[in-house]
């Protein structure tokens, strides 16, 4: 029931159109809760914490990122492959090599100095 | 004794447990609404709020500020704007639910608060300023544009990490 439901209308849930801007608005304030909640828990809100990571004392960062990415990597393409999310709706962040690299190494300077 | 004894603050959550859930909530993120999640983007709308309100012939004449807030179109009528405030919602409650919930400055010990401030307010300049370069931050290119397998994303995540490597070893006075 579920699965075929999924198939019938796969995600991203056209939520705006359905629902209307506030319930729209509402959806992501909550995803918004839920990503601050799991990242409090990792430890995120802790700069020593994360600074951590870059004198090699405390790998939490590596850890939680890199677990999170692949856990929603393997989500996504497993549910795209079920037919469950029209990966075509899906923003992928268009490729600027230069601006990311320079963008980049300009922000983990600042991860170091401001510690978040 | 156990009436006056200070709630002590409970441990955080094993790495991975909280590596899994992220993960979980980015991939619902991008079920529910096609994007992943971001947070640079919704801090540079609410600097656009303002610079509406005290130049909006600035905003109504600059190409990359039209489509914010260009005419009568308010920066903060955006999904992502309110994600940022549940973010904030979200990470107070744990720290509540927590017992984590403090006034603290989060620095080595060499360093006074005041230099840490100092600092935290120049690394925050940084990270606004090569959020905007490269398009995004940790969250909305790292993890979003990472999980969907951007190139141009983990491009940008070995770069901040080599940015952060390339200066620690400099800086280590701050946190050591």
């Amino acid at each position: 029931m579920m699965e075929q439901l999924l198939q019938a209308f796969p995600g991203p849930l056209p939520l705006e159109a359905m629902y209307g801007k506030l319930v729209f608005y509402f959806i992501a304030m909550l995803i918004g809760v839920a990503f601050g909640y799991t990242l409090e828990i990792g430890g995120f809100g802790q700069s020593t914490k994360l600074a951590a990571q870059f004198y090699l004392t405390d790998m939490t960062v590596f850890k939680v990122m890199f677990t999170g990415i692949i856990v929603a990597m393997v989500l996504i393409f497993g549910a795209s492959a079920l037919g469950w999310l029209d990966y075509g709706r899906v923003f992928v962040n268009p490729t600027y090599l230069w601006p990311g690299i320079v963008g980049g190494l300009i922000m983990g300077v600042g991860f170091v100095i401001g510690g978040f | 004794m156990s009436a006056t004894a200070i709630k002590t603050a409970k441990p955080f959550a094993n790495p991975y447990v909280a590596g899994t859930l992220l993960g979980i909530v980015l991939f619902m993120a991008f079920l529910l609404t096609g994007n992943g999640l971001g947070a640079s983007g919704p801090i540079n709308r609410m600097l656009v709020f303002i610079e509406d309100i005290i130049a909006p012939q600035h905003v109504n004449t600059t190409p990359y500020l039209i489509p914010m807030g260009g005419g009568s179109t308010n920066p903060l009528d955006n999904a992502f704007v309110f994600l940022t405030i549940g973010i904030l919602i979200g990470g107070f409650t744990s720290g509540y639910f927590h017992n984590r919930l403090s006034f603290t400055t989060g620095k080595g010990p060499r360093i006074t608060n005041k230099t840490r401030w100092g600092m935290a307010f120049l690394g925050g300049m940084l990270m606004g300023y090569g959020a905007r370069f490269a398009r995004g931050c940790t969250s909305g290119q790292g993890l979003s544009g990472g999980a969907v397998l951007s190139v141009g994303s983990w491009v940008f995540l070995l770069a901040v990490f080599a940015g952060a490597y390339g200066v620690a070893h400099l800086l280590r006075k701050l946190w050591t």
